[in-house]
Protein backbone atom coordinates (compact mmCIF):
# COMPACT_ATOMS: atom_id res chain seq x y z
CA UNK A 1 0.00 0.00 0.00
CA UNK A 2 1.72 3.02 -1.12
CA UNK A 3 -1.24 5.28 0.81
CA UNK A 4 1.28 7.85 1.49
CA UNK A 5 -1.57 10.51 0.52
CA UNK A 6 -2.36 11.61 3.74
CA UNK A 7 -6.03 13.60 3.88
CA UNK A 8 -7.62 16.21 6.29
CA UNK A 9 -10.68 15.23 7.85
CA UNK A 10 -12.06 17.52 5.84
CA UNK A 11 -10.98 17.24 2.48
CA UNK A 12 -11.85 13.52 3.03
CA UNK A 13 -15.07 14.05 3.34
CA UNK A 14 -15.21 16.60 0.26
CA UNK A 15 -13.64 14.32 -1.22
CA UNK A 16 -15.99 10.70 -0.47
CA UNK A 17 -18.71 13.33 -0.87
CA UNK A 18 -17.74 13.14 -4.82
CA UNK A 19 -17.68 9.85 -4.59
CA UNK A 20 -13.95 9.77 -5.06
CA UNK A 21 -12.76 5.95 -4.85
CA UNK A 22 -9.73 6.77 -4.15
CA UNK A 23 -10.22 8.36 -1.11
CA UNK A 24 -12.66 5.56 -0.22
CA UNK A 25 -9.72 3.44 -0.15
CA UNK A 26 -7.82 5.92 2.69
CA UNK A 27 -10.52 5.11 4.49
CA UNK A 28 -10.98 1.85 4.59
CA UNK A 29 -7.35 1.44 5.23
CA UNK A 30 -7.08 3.80 7.94
CA UNK A 31 -10.48 3.36 9.71
CA UNK A 32 -11.65 -0.39 8.98
CA UNK A 33 -9.39 -2.08 11.87
CA UNK A 34 -10.85 0.22 14.46
CA UNK A 35 -14.35 -0.28 13.54
CA UNK A 36 -13.78 -3.83 13.35
CA UNK A 37 -12.59 -3.70 16.45
CA UNK A 38 -16.10 -2.22 17.99
CA UNK A 39 -17.80 -4.69 15.61
CA UNK A 40 -16.33 -7.00 17.35
CA UNK A 41 -16.90 -6.19 20.66
CA UNK A 42 -20.56 -6.06 20.23
CA UNK A 43 -21.18 -8.91 17.33
CA UNK A 44 -19.45 -12.04 19.40
CA UNK A 45 -19.32 -13.95 16.18
CA UNK A 46 -16.16 -13.50 13.52
CA UNK A 47 -18.65 -14.55 10.38
CA UNK A 48 -21.36 -12.33 11.27
CA UNK A 49 -18.98 -9.38 12.11
CA UNK A 50 -17.80 -9.48 8.60
CA UNK A 51 -20.96 -9.38 7.32
CA UNK A 52 -21.40 -5.92 9.24
CA UNK A 53 -18.34 -4.45 8.58
CA UNK A 54 -18.86 -4.54 5.14
CA UNK A 55 -22.42 -3.17 5.40
CA UNK A 56 -20.95 -0.47 7.40
CA UNK A 57 -18.44 0.60 4.61
CA UNK A 58 -21.36 0.63 2.01
CA UNK A 59 -23.59 2.79 4.41
CA UNK A 60 -20.59 4.78 5.31
CA UNK A 61 -20.23 5.77 1.32
CA UNK A 62 -23.84 5.77 0.95
CA UNK A 63 -24.79 8.39 3.43
CA UNK A 64 -22.24 10.41 3.74
CA UNK A 65 -24.07 13.55 2.43
CA UNK A 66 -25.87 13.09 5.84
CA UNK A 67 -22.94 13.43 7.60
CA UNK A 68 -22.59 16.62 9.28
CA UNK A 69 -18.97 17.79 10.98
CA UNK A 70 -20.31 20.61 13.11
CA UNK A 71 -22.22 17.54 15.08
CA UNK A 72 -19.15 15.87 15.43
CA UNK A 73 -16.27 14.48 14.04
CA UNK A 74 -16.10 11.64 11.05
CA UNK A 75 -15.00 8.86 13.28
CA UNK A 76 -17.62 9.38 15.61
CA UNK A 77 -19.71 9.08 13.07
CA UNK A 78 -18.63 6.24 11.33
CA UNK A 79 -18.15 4.64 14.92
CA UNK A 80 -21.89 5.11 15.50
CA UNK A 81 -22.88 3.56 12.55
CA UNK A 82 -20.86 0.24 13.18
CA UNK A 83 -22.45 0.64 16.69
CA UNK A 84 -26.16 0.35 15.30
CA UNK A 85 -25.60 -1.79 12.88
CA UNK A 86 -23.89 -4.26 15.17
CA UNK A 87 -26.98 -4.06 17.45
CA UNK A 88 -29.49 -4.28 14.89
CA UNK A 89 -27.73 -7.38 14.50
CA UNK A 90 -27.68 -8.67 17.51
CA UNK A 91 -31.13 -7.84 18.07
CA UNK A 92 -32.35 -9.37 14.53
CA UNK A 93 -33.81 -12.80 14.96
CA UNK A 94 -31.28 -14.25 13.16
CA UNK A 95 -28.53 -13.82 15.25
CA UNK A 96 -30.35 -14.81 18.07
CA UNK A 97 -31.16 -18.08 16.52
CA UNK A 98 -27.71 -18.41 15.57
CA UNK A 99 -26.63 -17.81 19.43
CA UNK A 100 -29.41 -19.86 21.01
CA UNK A 101 -26.66 -22.22 22.50
CA UNK A 102 -24.83 -19.33 24.53
CA UNK A 103 -27.80 -18.96 26.20
CA UNK A 104 -28.86 -15.12 25.12
CA UNK A 105 -32.53 -14.88 26.04
CA UNK A 106 -34.34 -13.64 23.08
CA UNK A 107 -36.77 -11.17 25.72
CA UNK A 108 -35.06 -8.81 28.11
CA UNK A 109 -35.70 -10.51 30.98
CA UNK A 110 -32.28 -11.76 31.23
CA UNK A 111 -30.60 -11.08 34.36
CA UNK A 112 -27.51 -8.77 33.72
CA UNK A 113 -25.06 -12.04 34.92
CA UNK A 114 -26.26 -13.64 31.99
CA UNK A 115 -25.79 -11.13 29.47
CA UNK A 116 -22.51 -10.22 30.40
CA UNK A 117 -21.67 -14.31 30.36
CA UNK A 118 -22.02 -14.34 26.42
CA UNK A 119 -19.25 -12.27 25.39
CA UNK A 120 -15.66 -11.79 26.42
CA UNK A 121 -13.78 -8.26 26.40
CA UNK A 122 -12.81 -7.85 22.64
CA UNK A 123 -11.48 -5.09 20.98
CA UNK A 124 -13.35 -1.33 22.99
CA UNK A 125 -15.16 -3.78 25.24
CA UNK A 126 -11.47 -4.18 26.95
CA UNK A 127 -12.40 -1.16 28.98
CA UNK A 128 -15.22 -2.47 31.00
CA UNK A 129 -12.57 -4.67 32.85
CA UNK A 130 -11.06 -1.22 34.16
CA UNK A 131 -14.43 -0.22 35.42
CA UNK A 132 -16.52 -1.14 38.45
CA UNK A 133 -18.57 -3.96 38.88
CA UNK A 134 -22.09 -1.93 38.66
CA UNK A 135 -21.08 1.16 36.22
CA UNK A 136 -19.42 -2.14 34.25
CA UNK A 137 -22.63 -3.79 34.14
CA UNK A 138 -24.61 -0.09 33.36
CA UNK A 139 -22.11 0.57 30.03
CA UNK A 140 -22.27 -2.97 28.72
CA UNK A 141 -25.90 -3.05 28.70
CA UNK A 142 -26.64 0.72 27.21
CA UNK A 143 -23.22 1.02 24.86
CA UNK A 144 -22.29 -2.73 24.20
CA UNK A 145 -25.91 -4.40 24.22
CA UNK A 146 -28.00 -1.37 22.60
CA UNK A 147 -30.78 -1.79 25.83
CA UNK A 148 -32.73 1.14 26.89
CA UNK A 149 -32.03 2.98 29.80
CA UNK A 150 -36.49 1.19 30.36
CA UNK A 151 -34.76 -1.61 29.14
CA UNK A 152 -31.70 -1.73 31.50
CA UNK A 153 -34.07 -0.41 35.08
CA UNK A 154 -36.81 -3.71 33.33
CA UNK A 155 -33.54 -5.99 34.04
CA UNK A 156 -31.51 -5.00 36.82
CA UNK A 157 -34.74 -3.70 38.82
CA UNK A 158 -33.71 -0.05 39.22
CA UNK A 159 -35.89 3.10 38.86
CA UNK A 160 -35.07 4.45 35.85
CA UNK A 161 -34.28 7.61 36.92
CA UNK A 162 -30.72 5.59 39.01
CA UNK A 163 -30.25 4.14 35.70
CA UNK A 164 -29.92 7.10 34.20
CA UNK A 165 -27.94 8.98 36.84
CA UNK A 166 -25.46 5.85 37.39
CA UNK A 167 -25.07 5.52 33.67
CA UNK A 168 -24.30 9.26 33.23
CA UNK A 169 -21.45 8.76 36.34
CA UNK A 170 -20.63 5.46 34.60
CA UNK A 171 -19.96 7.44 31.59
CA UNK A 172 -17.66 10.34 33.65
CA UNK A 173 -15.82 7.49 35.07
CA UNK A 174 -15.16 6.08 31.59
CA UNK A 175 -13.89 8.92 30.50
CA UNK A 176 -10.75 9.20 33.25
CA UNK A 177 -10.37 5.30 32.61
CA UNK A 178 -9.81 6.24 28.78
CA UNK A 179 -7.14 8.83 30.07
CA UNK B 1 -27.30 27.26 32.76
CA UNK B 2 -24.25 26.42 34.51
CA UNK B 3 -22.01 25.25 31.16
CA UNK B 4 -19.34 23.39 33.46
CA UNK B 5 -21.83 21.19 35.45
CA UNK B 6 -23.53 20.41 32.03
CA UNK B 7 -20.34 19.71 30.79
CA UNK B 8 -18.96 17.32 33.69
CA UNK B 9 -22.51 15.74 34.05
CA UNK B 10 -21.72 13.25 31.46
CA UNK B 11 -24.01 13.79 28.62
CA UNK B 12 -20.85 15.05 26.49
CA UNK B 13 -19.93 11.20 26.34
CA UNK B 14 -23.61 10.00 26.02
CA UNK B 15 -24.10 12.34 23.21
CA UNK B 16 -20.62 11.26 21.83
CA UNK B 17 -21.20 7.53 22.19
CA UNK B 18 -24.90 7.88 20.75
CA UNK B 19 -26.90 6.95 24.46
CA UNK B 20 -28.07 10.52 24.00
CA UNK B 21 -32.09 10.41 24.03
CA UNK B 22 -33.56 12.43 20.87
CA UNK B 23 -34.16 15.24 23.51
CA UNK B 24 -30.74 15.66 25.02
CA UNK B 25 -29.34 15.38 21.38
CA UNK B 26 -30.81 18.52 20.31
CA UNK B 27 -30.51 20.14 23.40
CA UNK B 28 -26.91 19.13 22.97
CA UNK B 29 -26.53 21.03 19.79
CA UNK B 30 -28.48 23.83 20.77
CA UNK B 31 -25.89 24.68 23.43
CA UNK B 32 -22.94 24.00 20.92
CA UNK B 33 -23.69 27.09 19.22
CA UNK B 34 -24.04 28.86 22.67
CA UNK B 35 -20.67 27.37 24.45
CA UNK B 36 -17.13 26.54 22.20
CA UNK B 37 -16.52 25.13 25.55
CA UNK B 38 -19.16 22.21 25.25
CA UNK B 39 -17.28 21.99 21.30
CA UNK B 40 -14.05 21.56 23.08
CA UNK B 41 -15.09 18.96 25.87
CA UNK B 42 -16.97 17.14 23.12
CA UNK B 43 -14.05 17.00 20.28
CA UNK B 44 -11.55 16.36 23.39
CA UNK B 45 -13.66 13.35 24.28
CA UNK B 46 -14.10 11.94 20.70
CA UNK B 47 -10.44 12.10 20.10
CA UNK B 48 -9.51 9.63 23.29
CA UNK B 49 -12.25 7.52 21.96
CA UNK B 50 -11.14 7.25 18.35
CA UNK B 51 -7.68 6.77 20.30
CA UNK B 52 -9.04 4.11 21.78
CA UNK B 53 -11.01 2.60 19.03
CA UNK B 54 -7.12 2.38 17.12
CA UNK B 55 -5.83 1.05 19.71
CA UNK B 56 -8.32 -2.07 20.28
CA UNK B 57 -8.51 -2.53 16.38
CA UNK B 58 -8.85 -5.64 14.79
CA UNK B 59 -7.51 -6.26 11.47
CA UNK B 60 -10.02 -7.62 8.86
CA UNK B 61 -9.15 -10.11 6.27
CA UNK B 62 -7.91 -9.35 3.29
CA UNK B 63 -10.86 -10.16 1.09
CA UNK B 64 -13.29 -8.05 2.78
CA UNK B 65 -12.02 -4.85 1.09
CA UNK B 66 -12.87 -6.38 -2.05
CA UNK B 67 -16.37 -7.00 -1.51
CA UNK B 68 -16.42 -4.14 -0.21
CA UNK B 69 -15.46 -1.90 -3.04
CA UNK B 70 -17.09 -4.76 -5.34
CA UNK B 71 -20.82 -3.40 -3.82
CA UNK B 72 -19.91 0.30 -3.07
CA UNK B 73 -19.15 0.26 -7.42
CA UNK B 74 -22.38 -1.48 -8.56
CA UNK B 75 -24.19 1.03 -6.45
CA UNK B 76 -21.98 4.03 -7.61
CA UNK B 77 -23.52 3.23 -11.01
CA UNK B 78 -27.02 4.16 -9.98
CA UNK B 79 -25.80 6.92 -7.70
CA UNK B 80 -23.81 9.12 -9.71
CA UNK B 81 -26.99 8.37 -12.65
CA UNK B 82 -29.09 10.39 -10.54
CA UNK B 83 -26.55 12.48 -9.94
CA UNK B 84 -25.83 13.86 -13.42
CA UNK B 85 -30.20 14.02 -13.58
CA UNK B 86 -29.99 15.78 -10.60
CA UNK B 87 -28.13 19.01 -11.68
CA UNK B 88 -24.72 18.28 -12.36
CA UNK B 89 -22.32 18.15 -15.92
CA UNK B 90 -25.12 17.19 -17.96
CA UNK B 91 -28.38 18.19 -16.39
CA UNK B 92 -29.74 20.06 -19.79
CA UNK B 93 -29.15 17.47 -22.08
CA UNK B 94 -32.01 15.71 -20.41
CA UNK B 95 -33.66 18.92 -20.20
CA UNK B 96 -33.49 19.15 -24.02
CA UNK B 97 -34.38 15.70 -24.40
CA UNK B 98 -37.42 16.19 -22.33
CA UNK B 99 -38.32 19.21 -24.24
CA UNK B 100 -37.94 17.79 -27.59
CA UNK B 101 -39.95 14.55 -26.04
CA UNK B 102 -42.69 16.91 -25.11
CA UNK B 103 -42.69 18.75 -28.53
CA UNK B 104 -42.96 15.71 -30.53
CA UNK B 105 -45.86 14.79 -28.43
CA UNK B 106 -47.80 18.01 -28.95
CA UNK B 107 -46.94 18.17 -32.76
CA UNK B 108 -48.22 14.42 -32.58
CA UNK B 109 -51.54 16.05 -30.55
CA UNK B 110 -52.29 18.71 -32.59
CA UNK B 111 -52.28 16.54 -36.03
CA UNK B 112 -54.74 14.18 -34.10
CA UNK B 113 -56.81 16.78 -32.99
CA UNK B 114 -56.75 18.76 -35.83
CA UNK B 115 -58.33 15.99 -38.17
CA UNK B 116 -60.60 15.11 -36.09
CA UNK B 117 -61.82 18.80 -35.57
CA UNK B 118 -61.61 18.99 -39.48
CA UNK B 119 -63.97 16.20 -40.15
CA UNK B 120 -66.02 17.65 -37.02
CA UNK B 121 -66.25 20.95 -38.84
CA UNK B 122 -67.17 19.12 -41.98
CA UNK B 123 -69.51 17.27 -40.81
CA UNK B 124 -71.37 20.40 -38.66
CA UNK B 125 -71.10 22.35 -42.37
CA UNK B 126 -72.33 19.28 -43.96
CA UNK B 127 -75.07 18.82 -41.66
CA UNK B 128 -76.14 22.61 -41.35
CA UNK B 129 -76.42 22.46 -45.11
CA UNK B 130 -78.84 19.89 -45.18
CA UNK B 131 -80.84 21.12 -42.71
CA UNK B 132 -81.25 24.35 -44.66
CA UNK B 133 -82.26 22.23 -47.79
CA UNK B 134 -84.83 20.73 -45.61
CA UNK B 135 -86.10 24.06 -44.27
CA UNK B 136 -86.33 25.65 -47.12
CA UNK B 137 -88.00 22.89 -48.94
CA UNK B 138 -90.67 22.79 -45.68
CA UNK B 139 -91.44 26.64 -46.22
CA UNK B 140 -92.37 25.59 -49.65
CA UNK B 141 -94.64 23.02 -49.13
CA UNK B 142 -96.11 24.79 -46.28
CA UNK B 143 -99.47 26.69 -47.35
CA UNK B 144 -98.93 25.88 -50.80
CA UNK B 145 -102.67 25.14 -52.78
CA UNK B 146 -100.20 23.31 -55.50
CA UNK B 147 -98.99 20.49 -53.00
CA UNK B 148 -100.40 17.14 -52.67
CA UNK B 149 -99.92 14.69 -50.18
CA UNK B 150 -100.01 11.37 -50.24
CA UNK B 151 -99.83 9.40 -47.24
CA UNK B 152 -98.52 5.69 -47.27
CA UNK B 153 -99.74 3.44 -44.65
CA UNK B 154 -97.79 0.07 -43.12
CA UNK B 155 -98.90 -3.08 -45.31
CA UNK B 156 -99.18 -6.38 -43.56
CA UNK B 157 -95.41 -6.87 -43.02
CA UNK B 158 -95.07 -3.72 -41.33
CA UNK B 159 -98.78 -2.10 -40.50
CA UNK B 160 -96.99 0.16 -37.64
CA UNK B 161 -94.68 2.28 -40.60
CA UNK B 162 -96.09 5.31 -41.47
CA UNK B 163 -94.50 7.98 -44.42
CA UNK B 164 -95.71 10.79 -46.24
CA UNK B 165 -94.97 12.16 -49.93
CA UNK B 166 -95.62 15.63 -50.67
CA UNK B 167 -96.02 16.13 -54.28
CA UNK B 168 -95.78 19.48 -55.97
CA UNK B 169 -97.42 19.14 -59.01
CA UNK B 170 -96.38 22.91 -60.87
CA UNK B 171 -92.58 22.13 -60.18
CA UNK B 172 -92.91 18.21 -59.82
CA UNK B 173 -90.55 18.01 -56.75
CA UNK B 174 -90.99 15.13 -54.56
CA UNK B 175 -90.54 15.33 -51.00
CA UNK B 176 -90.62 12.06 -48.56
CA UNK B 177 -91.32 12.25 -44.81
CA UNK B 178 -90.25 9.32 -42.65
CA UNK B 179 -92.74 9.34 -40.35
CA UNK B 180 -92.35 5.96 -39.19
CA UNK B 181 -90.02 3.00 -40.84
CA UNK B 182 -88.00 0.39 -39.15
CA UNK B 183 -84.75 0.88 -39.30
CA UNK B 184 -82.87 -1.06 -42.32
CA UNK B 185 -80.44 -3.78 -42.07
CA UNK B 186 -77.06 -2.33 -43.08
CA UNK B 187 -77.34 -4.63 -47.24
CA UNK B 188 -81.01 -3.49 -47.36
CA UNK B 189 -82.04 0.13 -48.67
CA UNK B 190 -85.72 1.82 -48.89
CA UNK B 191 -87.10 2.81 -52.08
CA UNK B 192 -89.37 5.46 -53.28
CA UNK B 193 -91.80 4.38 -55.90
CA UNK B 194 -94.48 6.47 -58.00
CA UNK B 195 -97.07 4.18 -59.51
CA UNK B 196 -98.68 5.54 -62.36
CA UNK B 197 -101.20 2.89 -64.17
CA UNK B 198 -99.92 0.44 -62.11
CA UNK B 199 -96.49 0.93 -63.29
CA UNK B 200 -93.54 1.63 -60.65
CA UNK B 201 -91.29 4.74 -61.17
CA UNK B 202 -88.06 4.41 -59.69
CA UNK B 203 -88.12 8.08 -57.81
CA UNK B 204 -84.91 7.45 -55.26
CA UNK B 205 -83.22 5.39 -53.06
CA UNK B 206 -83.05 5.93 -49.55
CA UNK B 207 -80.02 6.58 -47.61
CA UNK B 208 -79.99 4.75 -44.27
CA UNK B 209 -78.18 7.24 -42.87
CA UNK B 210 -81.74 8.74 -42.38
CA UNK B 211 -82.53 6.21 -39.95
CA UNK B 212 -80.03 7.26 -37.37
CA UNK B 213 -82.39 9.04 -35.38
CA UNK B 214 -85.75 9.30 -34.38
CA UNK B 215 -86.43 12.40 -35.72
CA UNK B 216 -89.24 12.65 -38.71
CA UNK B 217 -86.94 13.22 -41.69
CA UNK B 218 -88.29 15.18 -44.76
CA UNK B 219 -85.90 13.85 -48.33
CA UNK B 220 -86.30 15.09 -51.54
CA UNK B 221 -86.79 12.79 -53.84
CA UNK B 222 -86.48 12.57 -57.89
CA UNK B 223 -88.77 14.57 -59.50
CA UNK B 224 -91.75 12.98 -61.45
CA UNK B 225 -93.94 14.15 -64.25
CA UNK B 226 -97.31 12.20 -62.79
CA UNK B 227 -98.52 9.91 -59.93
CA UNK B 228 -101.66 8.28 -58.92
CA UNK B 229 -99.74 6.48 -56.05
CA UNK B 230 -96.60 6.31 -53.57
CA UNK B 231 -94.99 3.32 -52.20
CA UNK B 232 -92.07 2.52 -50.19
CA UNK B 233 -89.81 -1.18 -50.80
CA UNK B 234 -87.31 -2.48 -48.87
CA UNK B 235 -84.13 -3.74 -51.69
CA UNK B 236 -81.05 -5.26 -51.48
CA UNK B 237 -78.27 -2.84 -51.43
CA UNK B 238 -76.16 -2.20 -54.23
CA UNK B 239 -78.54 -4.46 -56.50
CA UNK B 240 -77.58 -3.91 -60.64
CA UNK B 241 -81.42 -2.78 -61.73
CA UNK B 242 -82.65 -0.52 -59.47
CA UNK B 243 -85.96 0.38 -62.11
CA UNK B 244 -87.94 -2.48 -60.99
CA UNK B 245 -88.63 -3.50 -57.45
CA UNK B 246 -87.54 -7.15 -56.31
CA UNK B 247 -88.69 -6.64 -52.78
CA UNK B 248 -91.70 -6.22 -50.13
CA UNK B 249 -93.47 -3.42 -49.95
CA UNK B 250 -93.85 -1.46 -46.19
CA UNK B 251 -95.73 1.35 -46.87
CA UNK B 252 -98.17 2.45 -49.83
CA UNK B 253 -100.64 5.29 -50.84
CA UNK B 254 -102.73 7.40 -53.12
CA UNK B 255 -102.49 10.82 -53.71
Amino acid sequence: MNSETTYSEQELVLLLQQRNNKAFGYLYDHYSAALYGIINSIVTNREIANDVLQNVFVNIWRKIDSYDSEKGRLFTWMLNIARNASIDEIRSKGFRDSQKNQSLDDNVNVTAGAAMSVTEDVGLRKILSKLKEEWRVLIDLSYFQGFTHEEIAKVLNMPLGTVKTRIRSALNHLRTVIK
Amino acid sequence: MNIKEYISSGIVESYVLGLASEEERSEFEQLCKQYPELIKARTEFEMELEGLAFKNAISPSEDLKSKVFNEINTQTKVISMSMDSLGRTNWWRYVAAACILLLAGSIYLNIILSNKNNKLKNDYNNTSAELAVMKKDIEKLRGNPDVKMASMKGTEISPQSFATVYWDTTTHDVYLMLNNLPKPASDKQYQLWALLDGQPIDIGLIDNKYFVEQDKLLVRAKNIQNAQAFAITLEKKGRADISKPGGPIYVVGNL
